[in-house]
């Protein structure tokens, strides 16, 4: 896209920025309404495009990497032309970079059981793959995601496509540490490889979040540290006197219950009234 | 007089983010800050005042934020808030002239000059500009716990991935406190009561004992707390967390029954900045002539009615009465029932942002005021006491480990990280590892480019801030949010390049610092 000149660039910038931020103060009374209905909008969104394998394919991740952006900033010194001659001011513009030509697989819990993933591959990882596989190593080859459980210890694999450079993924485990491995398969088995997986890169691990209060009806002590002391006691879940007064197993929604009795519980137990 | 049974704590989050455009006055984010300073931290300020002049005991908890503190701090913001002032009373002397033909109207006009008239003359006058230290003072007078949070609101759920850029939003956070506070601070409010227990070495590194999480932070917390959250944890690395109580959050915050629907309080919405004469409120909008909030409202809620009826403040200060009467009652409920099944004092925790306090409900100082005068006048079975108070008084804290949460739509990350602003985290996340390579490569910088080094930490922190996701996620004044992290990655890139360069353009590092100056005691090696 040819790019305006700079001058232009700001002056546009400028006036965008009042015009759209004059209508802010207004819109922003409705933050807390309007974060839930967005967020939930995303999440009607993405579950439209589930397929088999319940991957949310996202559908802007179409560019193609490309050439990498050293510097993406463009600064210029001007002298304005009003009566403060003197006064040098520094016209700024950037844009994000597209990529950093970096090899690097990340992963990030957007919720219990849904991880975000975004990757990238080098030029000269790009270029070692050629080096080794042949010039058509990256159209004779697919891009998979391989997702490891550590918790539970499984993994499994989902087909990407190299129009995309971040996928959101359905998991069927909270509170699990994974860890994604960004690799290749070749397109039709027939083709000139050694071997039917090619390993890219390993993401960082992650524990997604836990979601449901943990049921362990083989507790049997609770734990408790006296904070200035450091001291460490334990007490017998039984001994103690709501659970006694419950005369029932350990549950925390029991007790709530018990607090609550003329209420509906589950109104009061909302996640989705949120403050932010 | 009854037995106190247990304890409610008031925990007020007062955060907004850095904005600082001494290159323009067309920034109308700007005025977020000035609107909060009238409508949330002065009446906050004069009603803690009438409790002590009254002779009523009380805690509460305020957390303020890294980016707040500077904007309080800084001369140029504090001058721009006179000016607004200023043009506030204009407007309203101005008012008073125009509504002279109806009596209602009228009265409501000589308020708004009033209270402005009077902002001013606090601000000024009795404040020194100084809002820093107003608070300061009623936490040295014991009535107020002043806790910190993030340096710039950094959600830690997304940042870890990088452990060191949560390890510097944490320490930037109690430096920044430190500065203004004279000590440390016992608590911290996670940015978006965002936690992941890698948070916890260096909350304990830089001496937090407490912190504050959503109700699920406790209640789906590992082994399950035997009180829910009715009593803190204690995270194996010795990290305490209070958990937010849900009843009394869902009476205020409810948008169907929450308290600041009352239809005698004041309308939102109706601004005379929509609805005055084009011409006449023209000097009063934005600069370029688009019509915006000026503070002066006229209407009351009324009911759900597009014919409102004009705001009345005797009638506001009723509802606000009763409400406060409300909750009153129903946290001696609430712990009468509590306490039967608990064997330390339970504590009720009310965690909410500081600007639903008089900005989005108008009333809520008043109401807080009224509220607090009841807890200590009325015979009721509990006392207001802050975190530290609590843990202080009861030390033995069930140990487990509180779940990865936040308080955002859902209760974890999606605010933060979905379709419309997951672009940002590589970036953010690039920024930061190169951040740890600046300061491996040069821990002993001098000069400039220990200057330059200090504003790249700066930039990176900036671009953190969890505001501009927020706001991406939420679809308004998106483009500002889009420019705030283009210009911050923007900046931190630039300069990177120049520092390894050793190549540093001081003019463009000079203008940037001016800009961006937050933080003025940074040291870039928190990130070694």
């Amino acid at each position: 896209m040819p790019r305006k000149t700079k001058e232009q660039t700001e002056l546009e910038n400028e006036k965008k920025e009042t015009k759209k931020t004059s209508t802010t103060v207004k819109k922003t009374a409705t933050k807390t309404k309007k974060a839930t209905d967005t967020t939930k909008k995303s999440t009607a969104a993405s579950k439209k495009t589930t397929t088999k394998s319940s991957i949310n394919k996202k559908a802007s991740t179409t560019k193609k990497a490309t050439s990498t952006k050293k510097k993406s900033s463009v600064s210029k010194k001007v002298t304005k032309k009003s009566t403060d001659k003197k006064k040098v001011e520094i016209l700024e513009y950037y844009d994000l970079p597209y990529r950093y030509n970096q090899t690097v697989v990340k992963v990030l819990a957007q919720t219990p059981t849904t991880l975000f993933i975004y990757w990238d591959i080098s030029d000269t990882d790009r270029k070692t793959f050629i080096e080794k596989y042949g010039d058509n190593f990256f159209e004779t080859t697919k891009p998979i995601l391989i997702i490891h459980n550590d918790t539970l210890g499984y993994s499994f694999e989902v087909e990407i496509n190299d129009f995309a450079n971040s996928w959101y993924l359905h998991v069927s485990d909270s509170r699990s540490d994974y860890r994604i491995e960004l690799g290749r398969r070749p397109i039709n088995k027939v083709e000139n490889f050694n071997t039917d997986y090619i390993f890219v890169s390993m993401s960082n691990e992650i524990e997604s979040p836990n979601d449901k209060i943990l049921f362990d009806n083989n507790q049997k002590m609770v734990y408790f540290r006296d904070i200035k002391t450091g001291i460490q006691t334990e007490k017998i879940v039984t001994s103690m006197s709501f659970i006694r007064n419950m005369g029932k197993i350990y549950n925390i929604y029991d007790l709530y219950k018990q607090i609550y009795q003329n209420e509906n519980i589950e109104e009061i137990y909302d996640l989705s009234n949120p403050s932010s | 007089m009854q037995e106190k049974k247990g304890y409610v704590s008031f925990v007020l989050h007062a955060h907004l983010p850095f904005i600082h455009h001494p290159e323009s006055d067309d920034y109308l984010e700007e005025s977020w800050l000035y609107e909060a300073i009238s409508e949330t931290y002065i009446p906050l300020l004069t009603n803690f005042q009438k409790l002590v002049d009254e002779g009523v005991n009380f805690r509460i908890t305020m957390s303020m934020t890294p980016p707040l503190l500077s904007m309080l701090d800084n001369k140029l913001l504090q001058r721009k808030y006179i000016k607004y002032l200023r043009r506030l009373i204009e407007l309203s002397k101005k008012e008073i002239k125009r509504t002279a033909g109806d009596e209602r109207l009228n009265k409501l006009s000589h308020y708004y000059f009033e209270r402005y008239s009077n902002d001013l003359h606090l601000f000024k006058d009795i404040y020194n500009c100084n809002l820093i230290e107003a608070f300061k003072h009623f936490q040295d007078i014991g009535v107020l716990e002043i806790i910190t949070c993030g340096a710039t609101h950094g959600y830690f759920p997304i940042l870890y991935v990088n452990e060191k850029t949560v390890k510097a939003q944490i320490g930037v956070g109690v430096q920044t406190y430190e500065r203004y506070f004279g000590r440390k601070p016992r608590g911290i409010w996670l940015p978006e009561c965002g936690y992941v227990p890698e948070a916890d070495k260096y909350l304990k590194e830089f001496g937090i004992d407490y912190i504050i999480t959503e109700s699920h932070g406790i209640l789906y917390a590992d082994p399950t707390p035997v009180y829910g959250t009715f009593a803190p944890i204690v995270s194996p690395k010795g990290v305490v967390a209070f958990g937010r109580d849900m009843e009394s959050s869902r009476q205020v915050w409810s948008s169907i029954n929450g308290y600041p629907g009352d239809y005698n309080y004041r309308e939102f919405y109706r601004d005379i900045g929509y609805e005055a004469d084009y011409d006449y409120i023209k000097p009063y909008i934005a600069h370029n002539g688009v019509r915006v909030h000026t503070g002066i409202k006229y209407y009351r809620i009324t009911g759900d009615t597009d014919f409102k009826d004009y705001y009345n403040v005797e009638w506001a200060k009723d509802s606000a009465e009763k409400q406060a009467g409300h909750f009153l009652d129903s946290r001696t409920n609430q712990i009468n029932n509590v306490s039967e099944y608990m064997e330390t004092p339970p504590i009720i925790l009310c965690p909410y942002d500081a600007e639903l306090y008089g900005h989005w409900w108008y009333e809520g100082p008043y109401w807080l005021y009224i509220l607090f005068k009841k807890i200590y006048y009325d015979d009721c079975n509990f006392e207001l006491i802050t975190p530290s108070e609590y843990i202080d008084k009861y030390p033995n804290i069930q140990v487990a480990s509180p779940c990865r949460s936040s308080w955002g739509a859902n209760g974890y990350s999606e605010v933060w990280l979905n379709p419309s602003n997951d672009y940002v985290h590589r970036h953010l996340h690039v920024a930061g590892d190169r951040m740890c390579e600046l300061a491996n490569l040069y821990p002993n910088a001098k000069g400039l480019k220990k200057k330059a080094l200090n504003q790249c930490a700066r930039e990176l922190l900036l671009a953190q801030s969890s505001d501009w996701l927020f706001i991406i996620t939420n679809g308004t004044m998106v483009d500002y949010a889009k420019k705030r992290i283009k210009d911050h990655i923007g900046r931190f890139t630039k300069l990177y390049y120049q520092i390894k360069e050793n190549n540093i353009e001081e003019e463009f590092l000079k203008d940037i610092s001016k800009k961006d100056c937050v933080f003025p005691d940074i040291d870039y090696k928190i990130y070694l």
